[in-house]
């Protein structure tokens, strides 16, 4: 083939001569203002994604017995940033030698986070909230990871109709739900059903019950105790269904693993596609193991190497946290990834059911140092804490 | 972590993604030591996965160009070969080429791969395309024999050889998709049906350049399109391990803030958010020159003549897309190609200017991994992306309140017209959804207002003159060499992974010189 244009084919030629003289005085005819230091759209992502936060914890109460309400404001921002009424942040703090890390449901509405309020609910089961619940006082600052996670609303997937079951502490993503339904931010109708073992164990209780003159629909159910204007007995199918249709409803899950065994066995019948029920992911925590050994582990930070003991039981990110070391993480339940690190030799156990890793991880030998436990001396390359 | 200096390299690359993990690679081949930085806590940039329930979805590729099978390969096997991570990574075929549909109904075509095919299936939709769509793969042919000759010389081209080999590469290059196609007479609707790919480089046909856009068609129609199976994630995470085999090291979260200069205006270091420094003299940039002179270069560096040459540039698409884990078959909800073009009209004109706003933007390219490869997902299940660009900063409206619905209301939109257009009804079976707007591009990869594509190739900027001018721009700061979708290659996986290539063995050849 011969191509042609122009009349004449030279007349094409000197076409394409001109390109770069054409480009080069593009190029030199450009604007001389200063290039921008920001740009909208990053903007926006920095306000929603800041990263870890500087934060002061300026209010402590008492909840129940067991659980406590701890109110935090921000001290590198304006405000915290707008999320997703579900999601949870991580705090973190030091005890002692060690640093702690812990991921907690934000019991306050997306709305009241841009007035620079965040309320956590902390129930006082372990190391860090043990900590939290005696000794933090108002005044107190901690690190803390931007609003993270996916139990949450899908406008797009789920069903208009939401039923929200929670035991004990795993009420406070749904006290942010109902907030965020009633402050227009969502539109699903939400009934909870919330399950303790006492009436005296009802955390949130006044704020629940004027969310029930906003729209929301809440049923207390108590194990141990009878009362008027309460259910008795366990989350059932039999209670269930007298408040809501079970085919036509999505189900969210938060609360000790118990709970989600026997709700889950109530729903089987029903054959509920997977997608008819979200559960929101739980702490990994030390193994139950009598006797556990203890290794040596080699962690390398960009061009540091640092050597500690890490305990059979214990995760390869909590013997670093122990000995002091920061390293990323955020979800520790093996799902997020943020704490994604290169295995350099060394054998391990990741924890059952816990394996979020993506496949060429696995491949290529990348671990989730949250949910990782060491089987001997360990070498890791992890990526420094922000 | 307290402040402090690290050990020096000899090359610094600035961000992981493709272009910097290619280029990290060739600096060490040529047997220079190198530290890539990266800000995020992967490697690939765009070329990445993320897992949400049961699902593993692909975050970017649709299809790798150019890259052949083990026997034939194409430039980019090549190059994986010869970087040393082909073997790493375990690759499948795709399937067919794409399968156009305009919702104006004017078009709804399955296309082949291999140009005897895709010539004989454009007869069937136009008859009597058959001589421009001849001359067209003819001339495209020239278009790739003189680029290969132009990379043989590092684009020193001698301008007898190339009038003497190439006349008809030359007489069409000035030209724009549209004119070019118009002096083949080739009939309007086989045009229509041929500029479908123009989506993957974000510029109408009117102001793309004719050669761009033949050299990606050939490529794509000759050299079929594979992919790797674990997800792109697999190619970077191969790279990842490539870098290390040879010495290299990466720092994960570890974002470079400002790059040093001395009284000289030469580089003398990268410096890190904490305060770290690592002493270099050499470095290779795989973001924005936006960002590289607008704010990491000291600004004493900084000159008029690179401000002027970065205000010249025009932002190409900002990325939106979205992911469906489905709770059915593809077979089951009737999905029968691996790659859509959903268009309102096949007029790239009118096409480009809709999707300047939020709001008249319905265009998407639409990939179900499952029907390249079905085993992607578990058993009764499949994957969808959908994939669209704004191309103005209309996005940047969303304030952060309307953020989440925002990002649902596109999102809706794409399910509302692939269902029309398709006839698939998919909305009943999402399990998992995630979605991705600018603001997540600019979240994760920094570039400004979530561009995607890097600058337009379009008119003065297409990818000819870049390409001739690249030694002349790489002299606009001598130390400092871009790579990646900003680079001289534009975007686009490919692209990416041949401007980490070049940038990587100039820079080799820059440390060369130096050192006689």
């Amino acid at each position: 083939m011969k191509f042609k244009r122009q009349l004449f084919g030279f007349m094409d030629m000197l076409r394409f001569k001109k390109l770069v003289p054409n480009r080069r005085e593009a190029l030199a005819g450009g604007s001389p203002s200063p290039l921008p230091k920001s740009y909208r759209v990053n903007d926006l992502a920095k306000r929603l994604h800041p990263g870890e936060m500087a934060v002061e914890l300026t209010g402590i109460r008492p909840l129940t017995a067991g659980m406590t309400e701890l109110t935090f404001r921000r001290l590198d921002g304006d405000a915290f940033p707008f999320f997703r009424a579900g999601q949870y942040v991580s705090l973190r703090g030091q005890v002692g030698e060690s640093l702690v890390s812990r991921p907690y449901s934000i019991a306050s509405s997306p709305r009241e986070a841009l007035e620079n309020k965040l309320v956590l609910g902390v129930e006082d089961a372990g190391f860090f909230s043990g900590y939290l619940g005696r000794e933090a006082r108002a005044g107190d600052r901690f690190a803390m990871t931007e609003p993270s996670g996916e139990f949450h609303y899908e406008t797009l997937r789920d069903k208009k109709r939401i039923a929200c079951i929670a035991g004990g502490a795993g009420i406070t993503p749904f006290l942010s739900m109902a907030k965020s339904m009633a402050e227009g931010d969502e539109d699903y109708e939400m009934t909870l059903f919330y399950g303790a073992r006492t009436e005296d164990r009802i955390a949130f209780k006044a704020e629940l019950d004027a969310l029930a003159e906003k729209g929301l629909r809440v049923v207390y159910v108590l194990s141990d105790e009878e009362k008027t204007g309460y259910e008795h007995g366990f989350v059932s199918a039999r209670l269930l269904e007298k408040y809501v249709d079970i085919r036509d409803v999505t189900f969210f899950l938060c609360g000790p693993k118990a709970m989600y065994d026997f709700v889950l066995k109530e729903l089987a019948p029903y054959g509920l596609p997977v997608k008819a029920v979200r559960k929101d992911a739980t702490f990994c925590g030390d193994l139950p193991l009598e006797n556990p050994r203890t290794f040596r582990l080699t962690a390398h930070i960009r061009d540091r190497v640092y050597t500690v003991e890490a305990r059979e039981n214990e995760t390869l990110l909590t013997a670093l946290e122990r000995s002091g070391i920061p390293a990323p993480n955020k979800c520790r339940a093996g799902g997020c990834g943020y704490c994604h690190s290169r295995w350099i030799r060394g054998e391990y156990r990741i924890a059952e059911g816990r394996d979020g890793r993506r496949e060429a991880d696995r491949k290529f030998g990348w671990i989730h140092p949250c949910v990782t436990y060491p089987l001997g001396d360990m070498e890791i390359d992890v990526p420094p804490a922000e | 972590m307290e402040q402090h200096t690290a050990k020096a390299y000899d090359v610094v690359v600035i961000g992981a993604g493709n272009g910097g993990l290619t280029a990290a690679i060739r600096v060490l081949q040529g047997g220079y030591s190198c530290l890539l930085l990266e800000k995020h806590n992967l490697p690939g940039g765009f070329a990445t996965s993320f897992k949400r329930g049961r699902f593993e979805f692909e975050a970017s590729l649709h299809e790798l160009n150019d890259f052949g099978s083990p026997e034939e390969p194409g430039d980019i096997r090549t190059l994986f070969r010869d970087l040393g991570v082909e073997d790493k990574i375990d690759w499948i075929r795709i399937p067919e080429a794409y399968h156009l549909i305009t919702t104006d109904k004017t078009y709804d075509c399955e296309m082949p791969f291999g140009v005897d095919a895709f010539i004989n299936k454009m007869e069937q939709y136009v008859p009597g395309s058959r001589k421009s769509m001849t001359d067209f793969f003819d001339l495209c042919n020239e278009v790739r024999d003189a680029q290969t000759y132009s990379n043989s010389v590092n684009g020193n081209t001698d301008s007898a050889y190339m009038k003497a080999h190439f006349p008809n590469f030359i007489k069409a290059g000035s030209y724009s998709v549209n004119e070019v196609l118009e002096s083949l007479r080739m009939p309007q609707a086989a045009r229509d049906i041929l500029n479908a790919y123009w989506c993957y480089l974000g510029v109408d046909c009117d102001r793309m350049s004719f050669l761009h856009y033949g050299s990606m068609v050939i490529r794509y129609i000759t050299r079929d399109a594979w992919m790797p199976r674990l997800r792109s994630h697999e190619i970077s995470m191969a790279m990842d391990q490539r870098i290390r085999e040879l010495g290299g090291d990466i720092w994960y979260h570890s974002e470079a803030e400002k790059i040093l200069v001395d009284g000289n205006g030469a580089i003398t270091g990268v410096r890190l958010a904490d305060g770290t420094v690592i002493p270099t003299r050499h470095v290779i940039a795989n973001c924005s020159p936006h960002l590289v002179f607008g704010k990491l270069l000291e600004e004493k560096a900084v000159t008029e003549q690179m401000v002027r040459a970065t205000n010249a540039r025009t932002f190409a698409g900002r990325g939106f897309s979205l992911f469906l884990g489905l709770n059915k078959s593809a077979e089951e909800l009737g999905i029968k190609s691996h790659n859509y073009f959903i268009y309102d009209t096949a007029d790239s004109v009118k096409q480009y200017d809709l999707m300047r706003k939020v709001e008249t933007n319905h265009v998407q390219a639409t990939v179900c991994l499952n029907n390249a490869y079905p085993g992607c997902s578990p058993e009764g299940t499949c994957m969808m992306y959908f994939t669209t660009m704004f191309m103005s900063d209309d996005w940047g409206n969303v304030g952060e309140t309307d953020y989440f619905k925002a990002k649902d209301r596109v999102a809706d939109d794409m399910i509302t017209v692939f269902e029309r257009e398709t006839g698939c009804q998919i909305r009943e079976a999402i399990e998992e959804i995630a979605v991705a707007s600018p603001t997540t591009y600019a979240r994760y990869c920094g570039h400004p207002q979530g561009v995607i594509y890097g600058y337009e190739t379009a008119e003065w900027d297409s990818l000819m003159p870049r390409m001739m001018m690249m030694a002349e721009d790489a002299r606009l700061f001598p130390g400092l060499r871009f790579a990646g979708g900003w680079a001289m290659r534009s975007s686009g996986y490919s692209s990416a992974y041949v401007s980490g290539d070049l940038s990587g063995r100039q820079t080799v050849g820059d440390l060369k010189r130096e050192a006689k």
